[in-house]
């Protein structure tokens, strides 16, 4: 009897291995499953929606759209063929996958979509109004943190295929808003807030500098003002509204804004700061999948020219212009807590059942509140100031920017801020490359984007 | 014996079985015409009817591993008749048949252990004789003898001779002889001699797939014999025994030719159309199956090459859906552990289930995990739910064993007595 159990202990040592393996099997094909069916012949891509239910991207590739329907997002939802990775689509490939292992191959008719926070109306206007210059605009809601305009352009209509890719233009295929670029006296909102932050307001405001349409640091080098006349003696409100770059170079260079404390303030705003010896690796803001580079700088002494400049806006200063929206959220809600901006409102399986939903979330404390409330105020004041006529009917606190890019060979237009208004918490950037090349304002697509959004 | 009782609804819960499926084939499958289901209704009803009045012939203490077996074929046959479309595969019914009546030869033949255990010596024969016809009709040209008519896989067969070859000699086991320093079992060295021979005959005919099985085979067989009797496992032997595994292992695959090592590290995915066509091909109709299927009939699988047999496990799947898939195995492993829940009546029907189990289970393993790109892909059968006549019959063989390790014959057949001797004695 013995030997006999001790056949069967043999068998059941090969069925009980047989069974872990089948087991494994399944978990793993179940597992496993969406990947195999992403080479299937019936395959097929569920739809994103915007946030009123207007097609964005049809993975069924069977639709009828108006021509150029999806030029304004077609490099930020982008498609599945592989050509722009770092889009909506291509890094929730999964979320659109019209197919689950538990209900099997569900041919015409499967239910699985991305809907969107985008407005895709106000994403168009915003397109048009760039009047084909390129450049770029995002807006977001900052209490909710829903991105609801984020449109760039050159742009493509992904439906339309990749015919004559070779000579489309250069930044076709990215969406501007997510990557670096320089972001003129924008930058001095940071700037200010650092030094509100290292010296504190009451110090900030005391602080009165000379303009005379340049000014030569302490290492001979020339800070040129936009205004050559020059602005005389300004407090840093009036600074902040005549964009003074005279101002701002003696503010870095001034003793009670000690430069390690700049970078420090620098890096907890999130720049990637680097000095002569080390070099900081820039990082990145997930938003939904979406990889949108985050602000490097380089700072290495207060009196260096190319420093100053740093933070004025130019030198080595790089900020994407969903980061500098992101820091107006930290301003508008006095918090100084950034409102992290998403693109996925709710994700919906294949059988049409809401399988994840957004939630608003923030990051750490970047500054205080009342700094934030200072700068608010600076801001508004600008708004009011200078912008009342050109961007009517929103009470908005904003900050302009010229970035001079390719060796200054062209300028770039910024504009940040945000609409102090409780049922319309909007903040924006808008950037207009070769600004003088084209008849369309920047102030214009501003307006144009939030009537749409707000009318 | 098994309580007519039992018998009747054993039936019923077998008919019910497979009109359940008819039903679905019928509700849900692909056919051009409604006779075909009709056709197929009948056949395999026909058969488990046949069946159900034959086998109290067949006096048995139990009947269990017969309405698994029965349950498990025609399933198989509804199986491969709706694969592509509904309509009676008549080849495969045939050979469904075939491998009941094995099933049945394979337990009559094997009742009797001291009976079978003397016939050893025509075991030994058998397995050379198919070896020699392979060499002969086969070789490294194919692995089938084409008869027109019909293809024999003469190593298929090899199978339950071996099962009967490692089982047959357990016996011996007490019979050491000295040699130089060594404690030798002759059969022992026979045997190794064989399996040795029939693995190497076979790598060299480049059916690569059987190696697993017959080792499998052999391993079970062996694994009894250094515990054999009343004894401990001896570490130091499975040390030496499983070092010589591994090292053999490593061996063939350094040596082995640049098919079979393409085959090893193949990327299904960056190669689906060559080397992984098959295998992609498998998983994408898993897929698409789910947990329930597409229907009978309704899948894409039947267009790929082997649809019916190595990769059969993923074209239930995507027809049937995985859940019925991994339930037919688990009726073919229910059948294989039968001897868990009836223990064999001698310590010889053991040895053979215990060969049996490890060739079913070896074999099902090469094939599902095969075909799911979770281990080379060997091409090997599914037993019984493959096509292939071959695989059909030795599977048959082989759970008749099973069948013949539930119902022993113990008492030596009484020599008949002459008429004369009779009048003698009674004058």
């Amino acid at each position: 009897m013995k030997s006999i159990r001790r056949c069967q202990h043999i068998m059941t040592l090969f069925l009980l291995a047989f069974i872990a393996g089948i087991v494994t099997l399944t978990v793993r094909i179940n597992k496993q499953a969406p990947f195999y069916m992403s080479h299937s012949e019936n395959y097929e891509l569920g739809k994103v929606y915007d946030r009123k239910g207007d097609v964005l991207f049809d993975g069924s590739g069977n639709g009828d759209y108006p021509n150029n329907h999806f030029i304004d997002v077609g490099n930020l939802i982008g498609d599945d063929k592989g050509q722009m990775e770092n889009t909506l689509v291509a890094q929730n490939i999964d979320s659109l996958n019209n197919y689950s292992f538990n209900s099997g191959l569900v041919k015409k008719g499967g239910k699985a979509a991305i809907y969107t926070t985008l407005d895709h109306k106000a994403n168009r206007a915003a397109y048009d109004a760039f009047m084909g210059a390129d450049g770029c605009a995002v807006a977001y809601n900052y209490k909710t943190g829903e991105l609801l305009v984020c449109t760039s352009l050159p742009n493509i209509d992904p439906s339309k295929g990749y015919a004559g890719l070779e000579n489309m233009k250069s930044g076709t295929l990215m969406q501007k808003a997510m990557y670096r670029t320089v972001p003129g006296s924008t930058q001095k909102v940071s700037t200010v807030i650092s030094a509100m932050e290292i010296m504190g307001q009451s110090a900030l405001f005391s602080k009165k500098f000379s303009c005379s349409g340049y000014y030569i640091n302490k290492s001979d080098g020339k800070i040129d003002c936009h205004n050559s006349w020059g602005h005389g003696e300004q407090n840093i409100q009036q600074a902040v509204e005549n964009s003074c770059n005279p101002f701002f170079a003696q503010l870095v260079e001034d003793s009670d804004l000690p430069l390690d404390r700049v970078k420090e303030m620098y890096t907890k705003l999130g720049y990637a700061v680097s000095d002569d010896e080390t070099e900081a690796e820039v990082g990145y803001i997930d938003i939904d999948g979406i990889q949108c580079e985050k602000a490097s700088t380089k700072l290495t002494d207060s009196s260096d020219f190319s420093t100053q400049w740093g933070c004025i806006g130019q030198g080595k200063t790089l900020v994407s212009p969903v980061q500098l929206m992101m820091w107006q959220s930290a301003i508008a809600n006095e918090t100084g807590k950034m409102t992290m901006p998403h693109l996925i409102e709710h994700v919906t399986d294949v059988n049409g059942k809401t399988v994840d939903t957004a939630e608003t979330s923030y990051s750490d404390a970047l500054f205080s509140s009342s700094t934030a409330s200072a700068v608010k105020q600076i801001l508004l004041t600008n708004g009011a100031n200078h912008y009342q006529y050109s961007i009517p009917g929103y009470n908005v606190a904003i900050k302009s920017g010229t970035a001079q890019v390719k060796d200054g060979a062209e300028e770039n237009a910024l504009l940040v801020g945000f609409v102090d208004d409780t049922k319309n918490p909007i903040a924006f950037c808008v950037v207009l490359e070769n600004k003088y090349s084209t008849p369309a304002v920047a102030e214009n697509i501003v307006t144009t984007m939030l009537n749409s959004l707000c009318g | 014996m098994s309580s007519p009782i039992s018998y009747f609804f054993s039936c019923v819960f077998v008919i019910i079985a497979h009109g359940a499926m008819l039903f679905n084939a019928f509700q849900n499958g692909n056919y051009e015409s409604v006779n075909d289901v009709i056709t197929l209704c009948a056949a395999v009803i026909g058969l488990d009817a046949a069946y159900f009045i034959v086998m109290p012939f067949f006096k048995q203490r139990t009947y269990a591993v017969d309405f698994m077996l029965l349950l498990i074929l025609n399933m198989s046959n509804i199986f491969q008749s709706c694969f592509g479309g509904v309509h009676l595969d008549l080849k495969h019914f045939i050979t469904c048949i075939a491998a009941l009546v094995s099933c049945r030869i394979g337990c009559i033949a094997c009742r009797n252990h001291r009976w079978i255990q003397d016939k050893k010596k025509f075991v030994w024969v058998g397995i050379g004789v198919l070896m020699v016809v392979i060499f002969l009709f086969c070789g490294s040209r194919s692995m089938w003898i084409d008869l027109g008519f019909m293809t024999i896989q003469p190593s298929e067969f090899i199978k339950p001779l071996l099962v009967l070859a490692c089982a047959a000699s357990i016996s011996e086991q007490q019979n050491k002889h000295k040699v130089l320093c060594f404690n030798v079992v002759y059969e022992n060295l026979i045997l190794f001699g064989i399996v040795a021979a029939v693995i190497l005959f076979q790598w060299w005919c480049r059916d690569l797939g059987s190696i697993p099985t017959f080792a499998a085979i052999y391993a079970s067989g062996f694994l009894l014999r250094i515990c054999y009797p009343k004894a401990k496992f001896s570490k130091k032997t499975l040390i030496i025994a499983g070092s010589c595994v591994a090292v053999a292992g490593i061996v063939a695959v350094i040596l082995a030719p640049p098919y079979v090592k393409d085959r090893l590290f193949v990327d299904i995915w960056s190669d689906p159309d060559g080397n992984g066509y098959q295998q992609s091909k498998a998983l994408i109709g898993i897929a698409e199956g789910g947990w329930f299927g597409k229907g009978p009939g309704e899948g894409f699988l039947h267009n790929v090459f082997a649809y019916e047999s190595d990769i059969v496990f993923a074209t239930i799947s995507e027809e049937w859906g995985l859940l019925y898939a991994l339930m037919t195995v688990l009726m073919l492993l229910v059948i294989v552990a039968m001897p868990l829940v009836n223990p064999p009546r001698s310590y010889y029907h053991a040895t053979m289930c215990a060969g049996v189990c490890a060739a079913f289970t070896v074999q099902m393993a090469l094939n599902i995990f095969g075909s799911c790109n979770m281990i080379p892909f060997t091409g090997v059968t599914l037993p019984f739910i493959s096509a292939g006549g071959s695989s059909m019959v030795t599977s048959g063989l082989m759970i008749g064993m099973i069948a013949a390790a539930q119902s022993p014959v113990f008492k030596n057949p009484k020599p008949k007595k002459s008429r004369k001797q009779a009048k003698r004695r009674t004058s």
